[in-house]
């Protein structure tokens, strides 16, 4: 049930974010100063033209929240897929050779540990500069850990079983093995960690673009829009209201998806009603 | 026992020293980085090369990185932060009188959090021959879980603060109020001046922000509790402790709970470095002048010294915390020492 749930919200945000341009009544940067702090449509004032209202500059707050939806998308899978592939690879590495490649590896997982992931990425953005690209980079640079972290565990017990060696003794090289015989078997954990990743990469998104270090105040991310509808939120609460809710459905929805994945995906629970 | 654990102490804070150096190795690196030339906007745009050059020597810019950082490490174990450019004051002083707001936060935060969860967890334990339940709940818990602390924070404010005027969401007490720093503690001070009034301020204050930190660490305590009091009343002693006679609320209390609640304790103490960096953003959203809002108005300004020293700041936190989390679990569970 999970899996569904989290797949249909998912996939409406999806589809929210490519059909943007179609979707939206409005240009999403476009300010209107006759028309502010509008209400949506199931309040009195409201007018068709906004179905969700304005914001204190009489821009469209559904365009902006579709407009949004395709920055925090990019993002959320952009970064989680790149963090994935750097913190599986370093995983598999450090759980398939051992020794001090694994010291090494598990040291660096220790000293990110150490930081709040939101401190490292806020001295990562002091140091990049704003940017689309440089948010990623600094997704990709702060959680590659979530990744190392917990593929390794699960590297340690996979290249203890038999076929692994057997593949070994058939003749099979270090690479082969580790690609053929040892990344499938952490697929389906990697492919969870995926989904919840995505999750993780949208709410970091939002809480850089909220302090002003993500994609510029003139972009129209969910960040954004949480910091310039805070000003309001006594007359106008919707102008809050509204990113918040997108973000957390989105969230809620790869984080379904992830459990969901895990229920389904996990042979030991196979056949059992999550 | 004393002596083992004495020295599993000593142990894992030896352990945390490198960590911390590679730390600051790592937080000196990215700031390197800083796209902006700190010479070229310190000078007039009239400036020569021998001008540059002469100012790089002052700040130690002409050094290597190496010896540059072993510089900065030099004076930052001293306790010599610099003086912040933004906020033209002391940035160890600044540290230390932002500090206690967040660990006042963090605590309360978890104090609350651990309440609902215990309580939660204790109501999920009950309910748990209802059918409905297991489905529901799993869903329940998973929506709830999905909710990052910054926004449970604006929901909260928009709804309890706006909404229904209940309860303040700006700063730590009211402005009208104040009461002398000792501690830096607001709530201990209130109490030391023996100050009902700012003492029922500052705690207004802290509900908001501390309940958004402990609405994210709630759910899990209740998850976890509950299962681990489902796994230990399937134990034969728990069967025996009914047998001779005892009703089923002192099983639950005398039997079933002490031994259920170790995994809890464990959760509680990892989560609590993961709410310690939860409360940058709650801080910002609530105007709580802690060390999260001064890291941001000093990102917002590149204003390094203070970021650097922030950032170790958490760290420092983070790794204490962690510390502090391990003791209490190798105290609590005699399986994890060492045989003697």
């Amino acid at each position: 049930m999970k899996l569904w749930i989290g797949a249909c919200l998912v996939a409406m945000v999806v589809l929210a974010a490519l059909a943007a341009p179609a979707l939206a009544p409005h240009d999403p940067v476009e300010m209107d100063l006759l028309n502010i702090l509008l209400p949506p449509f199931w309040q009195a004032g409201a007018d068709p033209a906004f179905p969700l209202g304005t914001d204190a500059l009489g821009r469209c707050l559904l365009s902006r929240l579709l407009y949004g939806a395709r920055i925090a998308l990019t993002v959320a899978f952009v970064a989680a897929t790149a963090a994935a592939v750097v913190g599986s690879a370093l995983a598999v590495l450090a759980g398939y050779r051992g020794g001090w490649v694994d010291w090494l590896i598990s040291r660096a997982i220790d000293v990110w540990m150490s930081f709040p992931p939101v401190v490292l990425s806020l001295i990562l953005m002091v140091a990049f500069g704003v940017g689309l690209w440089n948010v990623v980079a600094a997704i990709v640079l702060v959680d590659w850990t979530r990744f190392a972290r917990v593929v390794r565990a699960e590297v340690l017990v996979v290249v203890r079983r038999d076929y692994v060696a057997a593949a070994r003794l058939s003749g099979f090289s270090h690479l082969r093995t580790a690609l053929r015989e040892v990344v499938p078997a952490v697929a389906p954990l990697m492919l969870t960690l995926l989904s919840l990743e995505m999750g993780i990469a949208v709410v970091v998104e939002a809480i850089l673009s909220f302090v002003g270090l993500s994609v510029g105040p003139t972009v129209p991310a969910w960040g954004v829009m949480i910091a310039d509808g805070r000003s309001d939120m006594v007359q106008h609460p919707y102008g809050l209201l509204l990113p918040v809710l997108a973000i957390l459905a989105t969230v809620l929805g790869f984080n379904l998806l992830g459990d969901g994945l895990r229920q389904k995906l996990n042979p030991q629970h196979r056949g059992r009603t999550p | 026992m004393g002596l083992i654990l004495i020295r599993m102490i000593g142990y894992r804070s030896a352990a945390a020293l490198p960590l911390m150096l590679a730390v600051s190795v790592l937080i000196f690196l990215v700031l390197r980085l800083i796209p902006a030339d700190p010479i070229g906007l310190s000078l007039p745009p009239n400036a020569t090369a021998e001008d540059r050059a002469e100012l790089a020597r002052l700040f130690g810019l002409d050094l290597p990185i190496w010896q540059q950082y072993l510089r900065w490490l030099a004076r930052v174990a001293t306790g010599e932060f610099g003086t912040s450019i933004h906020f033209r004051r002391d940035v160890a002083d600044l540290i230390l009188t932002t500090l206690p707001a967040t660990l006042e936060l963090v605590l309360v935060g978890i104090l609350i959090g651990t309440l609902a969860g215990v309580g939660g967890g204790l109501w999920l334990f009950a309910e748990r021959n209802r059918p409905w339940a297991e489905g529901v709940l799993d869903t329940g818990a998973s929506a709830l879980m999905a909710v990052p602390e910054f926004l449970w924070a604006i929901l909260l404010i928009l709804s309890l603060g706006v909404a229904w005027r209940l309860l303040p969401f700006l700063g730590r007490i009211d402005p009208a109020l104040s009461v002398p720093v000792v501690t830096g503690f607001i709530l201990a001070d209130a109490m030391i001046a023996g100050r009902v009034d700012a003492l029922v301020s500052a705690l207004a204050h802290l509900t908001l922000p501390a309940l958004a930190l402990g609405l994210s660490l709630a759910p899990l305590i209740a998850r976890v509790l509950r299962a681990s009091l489902l796994d230990t009343v399937a134990e034969d002693y728990i069967q025996r402790a009914r047998l001779s006679g005892l009703s089923e609320r002192q099983v639950l209390i005398r039997h079933a709970l002490p031994n259920a609640v170790l995994p809890t304790i464990s959760l509680i103490g990892v989560q609590s470095g993961f709410m310690f960096g939860g409360t940058l953003l709650v801080e910002v959203i609530f105007a709580y002048p802690g060390l999260g809002n001064l890291m941001v108005d000093a990102v917002r300004a590149t204003d390094l010294p203070v970021i650097q020293a922030a950032a170790l700041a958490y760290c420092a936190v983070v790794l204490a915390l962690n510390l502090i989390v391990d003791i209490v679990t190798i105290a609590l569970n005699p399986k994890l020492r060492p045989a003697p």
